[in-house]
């Protein structure tokens, strides 16, 4: 639906960068990804998972964390296109 | 270490003790400005970096500040405000004066106590009917309460709950009955802390 939505109201957006477009959202979604830190530390708390997952896990989210927080800053600035 | 990182803010107290504070510093003290005192630890950025390490001692030395001297009241400061020198902390000590005398006001004698309910994996559960006993027995105990963000799909409720010092343990009874009654859910009580949740003064410099 959103798609098709985007495609209706703008014609001038094209397919490509609109699944780039949700592909990057995806894939650099802040606020997930700071979800999962938080359930990470809670499942920790609660004796779900080892120390070291719990660490391993941590290490890796932080480090996507990061990369989405530099991509999310080259959108903002300008130097990535993403036409929507 | 000309800096100073701020904790809180208390008022007619002069707070100072020994201890494990943000980014090494061993001792905490108070700058005051009039009756009111902002106590920090000195530090050599105004920018400090936010580590787990430093998150819990700013947490511990808040709680070790609300236990001084038989309980002091303190408006907690979020992690991370720290100031070029005291000169300037006493003006945002000036310039926010009424703000704090107001969260002083509303957070007077209480705590700020933590409350997760989080299902068991993969258990079916009633939601709504959790929320509902959940709010039924803790919201007539404590003064004010706030939601937090659920995070987890696991996560039926989170919550921080202001109570009276002297309801705590009411409120703790009242915890320990739900975790009895209820096997489907697993219940995390935190705390208690210095009420974050419930004051709204920021301050900063920086900003």
């Amino acid at each position: 639906m959103f798609i098709l939505d985007d495609l209706l109201l703008r014609p001038f957006v094209g397919i490509i960068d609109a699944l780039h477009s949700i592909a990057l959202d995806e894939l650099y979604d802040m606020e997930a990804l700071e979800d999962d830190l938080k359930e990470n530390q809670l499942l920790y708390e609660l004796g779900e998972r080892s120390d070291e997952e719990y660490r391993r896990r941590k290490e890796e989210l932080e480090a996507e964390l990061e990369t989405a927080r530099e991509v999310h800053e080259r959108l903002s600035s300008g130097r990535v296109e993403v036409k929507r | 270490m000309s800096n100073r990182y701020v904790y809180g803010v208390v008022e007619g107290d002069t707070v100072e003790f020994e201890t494990e504070a943000v980014a090494g510093a061993d001792r905490v003290y108070t700058i005051s400005h009039r009756r009111l005192g902002a106590v920090v630890s000195d530090i050599d950025t105004t920018d400090p970096e936010e580590t787990d390490e430093d998150a819990q001692r700013h947490d511990e030395v808040l709680r070790e500040i609300m236990d001084d001297d038989g309980g002091t009241t303190v408006v907690p400061m979020q992690f991370g405000m720290a100031f070029e020198s005291d000169r300037e902390l006493k003006n945002v000590l000036r310039g926010a004066r009424p703000a704090f005398r107001r969260a002083m006001n509303d957070i007077d004698g209480t705590v700020e106590l933590g409350l997760k309910l989080v299902s068991e994996a993969d258990a079916d559960i009633d939601r709504e009917a959790i929320e509902a006993a959940a709010a039924d027995r803790f919201e007539p105990i404590a003064d004010q309460s706030v939601t937090n963000d659920l995070f987890s799909d696991r996560l039926v409720l989170n919550r921080s709950y202001l109570v009276a010092e002297d309801e705590r343990e009411t409120f703790d009874e009242a915890v320990a009955d739900f975790e009895a009654d209820h096997d489907d859910v697993i219940v995390q009580y935190t705390g208690p802390f210095a009420p974050y949740s419930f004051v709204d003064v920021k301050i900063g410099a920086q900003q």
